[in-house]
């Protein structure tokens, strides 16, 4: 598993403080249901002439053979990217993918195929290949289909899908010509626009029929500072399930400004030293090391196969009592949070570790029943041409109790992670490495001079044994895009300020 | 369905709609791929998929969209938004499609029209054995991710309105397994797979699964060193992630940009002299070969690293006319859904005449790495930085396993203290090199 770009939204844009455990139940109902979508976006899938009955017939040709579970899955998504390079509105892009993904579950096996061709024939066609996995005599043909009701966890009043692309470079231009102000180092400016509207029906042989329009948008600023020959980056975002009425020019120029503070921070970064320290990681901006190094090691599909380090874990202590882990697809406008998954589950918050105990996985349809347990609302895939694996949505880990300022204090000497970067896990051994895009060293329980070239290496399990303190100030980051079996999904994190008692840096200096 | 009609009808009326120039990049794949593990097929996959992107120029404005959606509906508005988005895109004198002449495409042999003819039945039985044969490898190997055999066949039509059209079909072959050797808290996973163009060159199942079941088994109880500064071995299996980072720090426009360390380095020395790094997609029926690159160039070689001398910055048509230089582009195209951009096709880093043991022979305390998390080099600050994992060398031989430590030190440095370089070029991917020693580097471990 790894990450190419994991950029962290410092504007904590939900800036709930989701204190340790009950989330959904302290957020007020109006709070979840008040964003339900009016359709603001024309139906496309309603253009394909594939109403129930032909979502019926479909299901049938595909459990002709003895499969025992059929089901369709009809996309059509819409994105929109503008980019701004050097002063120029460098590209302006626009995509249509548009297909019909069709799966049968026949015991352990699954059988797929896909056409972007709608036709009915092609799609007969289509249904009948996935079928082939099973063979034998079909059981049942007949099935009645019934439209699920669905809550919005997405904050979303005007579709960007219907702002011309005019006025959405306005957000950038205004970005380049603050972040340029910003500091007379700034040497390079880039910034990008895109939003996704993506509309999704699934239908399926349990009876199962249900539509969702799932929105994404984000605006990112990276600028580059050249100073007496010293180079260095920085970067801020929005993003998530949000309409275009969370972006406004006054926006843009509060991420230019943020990504220019970092980089200007960071220009006079000295190498970091090699070896094993404390670190403290700050709220909100480290979570990916947290989906990345233990979130993976807990999906379902890894623990069905005995193939991740805690797949006999559960009901077992893995780490420390302070450690609280949660996956929560319901955080109204985070980017991982879901409607539906893309089988049709309903999103939800499934706490993976409670105060140190596993409490068990993420699955999907699949891997649950071959585990003898229920989806947990997380079977997620790509688009109409994969097939649904266990992936995460919005991974913390929760509140503890621990003042941030003592976290700080009871460090002699050691290295404070402003936010985590990039980064590489093998869920077999939870080995991992994060790249540390700022970050600074502690001294006597001051932050004091920045560091480059932090790199963060260890095994997950041995970390959640180390993690010693955990303050209350948990924060969900604008998260990023994650990728799992060459599939990419949008995803979101978030942490507490906390403290790891040891863990090894690679850094260029070897310690003096 | 007839594509090349299809995408010559956007062009023309791209152009009907006001752009200067188009171009229009049609793919037809058929994709299929089953996996099984312990024995038994998991999922079997069939993927028809088509897609087209276009790319308009209107007053050296330019403007990009990609649909799936054929329908006559679809692929009207399609043109119609693609030379709307144009209209904000900056004007940019140097935008515009490349000047290429028409000339032949050699026949490299790409195209295996046995693939499509393979039984399913064959294909699982494949998969299994693969599986089967690694799973037996060593006591050790406790649990399997499987084994999978995939197949594909890629049809590509590029047209535009400077009168090219080109036309190439190729194929696609692969199988493999990874395996999981130890228990409990140590398990370490072993992967190996082979990927062709024709069936018949496939590396024998015996090979592929001995290989996966070896690098499970060769980790186990790997541990971390103290941190210290020794010779190290980057082995041909870990070189080709390092060679990416080298890579990616000459990308022309970063060069123009003066955000890659390597931009004053043209002509100049940048590595040992044993270093020779070229650029080479014509051997037939190789995997990263092409007849025509990302912009429908012809393909050619191209020299990078001559002796140690770096000859040339890595440019796609707008990057090169944008600083000014007249070089030989070099550009992919990944897929229908975006524009081309400057980036080799298939990289070799020349042999040398040691053998890879006579090296290890040599070292009396040192590192012998296998594998890389990242590529480590920093491209604005040529830092390098990353997490590695493989053998301790002790007394000129590889003592144990290594994992959790980490590589530090400087690219430029590192590429200037190559000492050898080993004869076991391997032309595999779509980035080839031998193994080679560098005379010191700090190893970051406890």
């Amino acid at each position: 598993m790894n990450i190419t770009f994991r950029p962290i939204d410092r504007r904590d844009f939900i800036k709930k403080s989701l204190t340790g455990g009950a989330v959904a139940a302290t957020l007020p109902v109006w709070n979840l249901f008040s964003y339900s979508l009016p359709l603001p976006v024309h139906s496309f899938l309603s253009d394909t002439q594939l109403g129930q009955e032909e979502l019926k017939k479909l299901l049938s040709i595909a459990k002709q053979n003895g499969g025992e579970f059929a089901e369709v899955y009809i996309e059509h998504t819409i994105n929109n990217n503008i980019g701004l390079d050097e002063d120029k509105i460098s590209s302006a892009r626009r995509g249509v993918d548009m297909g019909v993904g069709i799966r049968v579950l026949h015991g352990e096996k699954t059988g797929y195929a896909h056409s972007d061709d709608l036709s009915l024939d092609k799609l007969k066609e289509t249904a009948r290949v996935a079928g082939l996995i099973a063979s034998g005599k079909a059981k049942q043909t007949d099935f009645d289909l019934k439209k699920q009701k669905i809550p919005s966890y997405y904050m979303v009043k005007t579709s960007p899908d219907s702002i011309v692309p005019a006025e959405k470079a306005k957000l950038l231009w205004k970005a380049n010509s603050t972040a340029r102000d910003y500091n007379k180092s700034i040497s390079q400016v880039y910034v990008s626009y895109s939003d996704s509207n993506t509309e999704i029906t699934i239908a399926n042989s349990e009876g199962l029929l249900v539509n969702d329009i799932q929105t994404l948008t984000r605006l990112i600023v990276f600028v580059s500072a050249l100073e007496k020959g010293k180079r260095s980056s920085g970067y801020a975002y929005k993003g998530g399930t949000l309409g275009y009425e969370h972006y406004n020019l006054k926006l843009a120029a509060e991420l230019a400004e943020e990504a220019g503070r970092m980089a200007v921070a960071m220009l006079p970064a000295e190498d970091a030293p090699a070896g094993e320290y404390p670190i403290v990681m700050a709220k909100g901006e480290c979570g990916t090391f947290f989906h990345e190094a233990i979130g993976h090691s807990l999906e379902g599909d890894g623990a069905r196969k005995k193939t991740t380090c805690f797949w006999d874990k559960k009901g077992e202590m893995i780490a420390t009592e302070i450690v609280s882990l949660a996956d929560d697809g319901t955080i109204p406008g985070a980017r991982g949070s879901i409607n539906v998954d893309d089988e049709g589950t309903p999103g939800q918050k499934n706490i993976l570790i409670r105060d140190g105990k596993c409490q068990g996985f993420l699955y999907d349809k699949l891997n649950a029943k071959l585990m003898k347990t229920k989806s947990t609302g997380s079977g997620r895939r790509q688009s109409y041409q994969h097939y649904p694996i266990p992936r995460m949505t919005n991974t913390y880990l929760m509140a503890g109790k621990d003042d941030p300022e003592d976290i700080l204090k009871s460090v002699k000497k050691g290295i404070y992670i402003s936010q985590i970067g990039g980064g590489n896990v093998s869920p077999t051994t939870g080995r991992f490495v994060f790249s540390v895009p700022e970050g600074y060293l502690i001294e006597n329980g001051k932050i004091t001079s920045p560091l480059k070239g932090i790199q963060l290496m260890g095994n997950g399990p041995d970390v959640l044994k180390n993690i010693t303190m955990v303050g209350p100030d948990l924060e969900i980051s604008g998260g990023g895009t994650c990728g799992k079996d060459g599939q990419s999904k949008p995803v979101s994190d978030g942490n507490p300020t906390l403290k790891v008692s040891k863990i090894t840096i690679g850094g260029a200096k070897v310690r003096g | 369905m007839d594509y090349k009609k299809i995408a010559e009808t956007v062009v023309k009326k791209a152009l009907k709609l006001g752009a200067d120039e188009a171009e229009a990049y049609l793919e037809n794949n058929r994709k299929f791929e089953v996996n099984v593990r312990n024995g038994n097929v998991e999922t079997v996959k069939q993927s028809m998929t088509k897609g087209m992107g276009l790319t308009v120029f209107k007053d050296k404005k330019l403007g990009f969209s990609y649909t799936s959606e054929f329908s006559e509906k679809a692929l009207q508005d399609f043109v119609e938004k693609t030379v709307q988005l144009s209209q904000i895109a900056t004007p940019k004198p140097w935008n515009g499609l490349p000047d290429l002449k028409e000339g032949k495409p050699v026949d490299l042999d790409l195209y295996d029209p046995s693939i499509s003819k393979i039984e399913n039945n064959k294909k699982i039985e494949i998969a299994t054995k693969v599986e089967k044969i690694a799973l037996a490898y060593d006591k050790r190997i406790k649990n399997s991710e499987g084994g999978w055999f995939g197949d594909a066949e890629s049809e590509v039509f590029l047209v535009s309105s400077k009168g090219i059209s080109r036309r190439t079909k190729s194929s696609a072959v692969t199988f493999g397994t990874g395996v999981i050797a130890g228990e409990g808290d140590n398990m370490q996973s072993g992967y190996y797979g082979s990927s062709k163009i024709h069936f018949k060159d496939l590396e024998g199942i015996e090979y592929v699964a001995k290989e996966a079941g070896k690098r499970a088994v060769e980790k186990l109880g790997a541990r971390p060193v103290k941190t210290q500064k020794v010779p190290v071995v980057f082995s041909r299996w870990a070189a080709p992630s390092f060679w990416s980072g080298v890579l990616s720090a000459l990308d022309g426009d970063s060069v123009f940009k003066k955000a890659t360390f390597m931009t004053e380095y043209l002509n100049k020395p940048i590595a040992s002299e044993l270093i020779t790094l070229i650029d080479n997609p014509t051997i037939p029926r190789h995997i990263a070969s092409t007849t025509f690159d990302g912009e429908g160039k012809l393909a050619q070689k191209n020299t990078l690293i001559d002796k140690g001398v770096l000859k040339m910055f890595i440019y796609d048509t707008i990057t090169a006319r944008k600083a000014g230089v007249k070089v030989n582009t070099i550009a992919q195209r990944y897929g229908y859904k975006g524009t081309p951009s400057g980036s080799l096709l298939n990289v070799i880093v020349n042999k040398g005449n040691i053998k890879e043991e006579d090296i290890i022979k040599g070292i009396d305390k040192g590192f012998y790495v296998k594998g890389l998390r990242g590529s480590g080099t920093d491209v604005p600050t040529g830092n390098f930085s990353v997490g590695a994992s493989g053998f301790w060398i002790s007394k000129g031989e590889l003592a144990f396993p290594v994992d959790g430590v980490t590589l530090g030190g400087n690219t430029l440095e590192l590429m200037k203290s190559i000492e050898l370089v080993a004869d076991n070029l391997e032309i595999r991917g779509g980035l080839n090199s031998p193994s080679f020693k560098v005379s010191e580097l700090i190893v970051g471990g406890q």
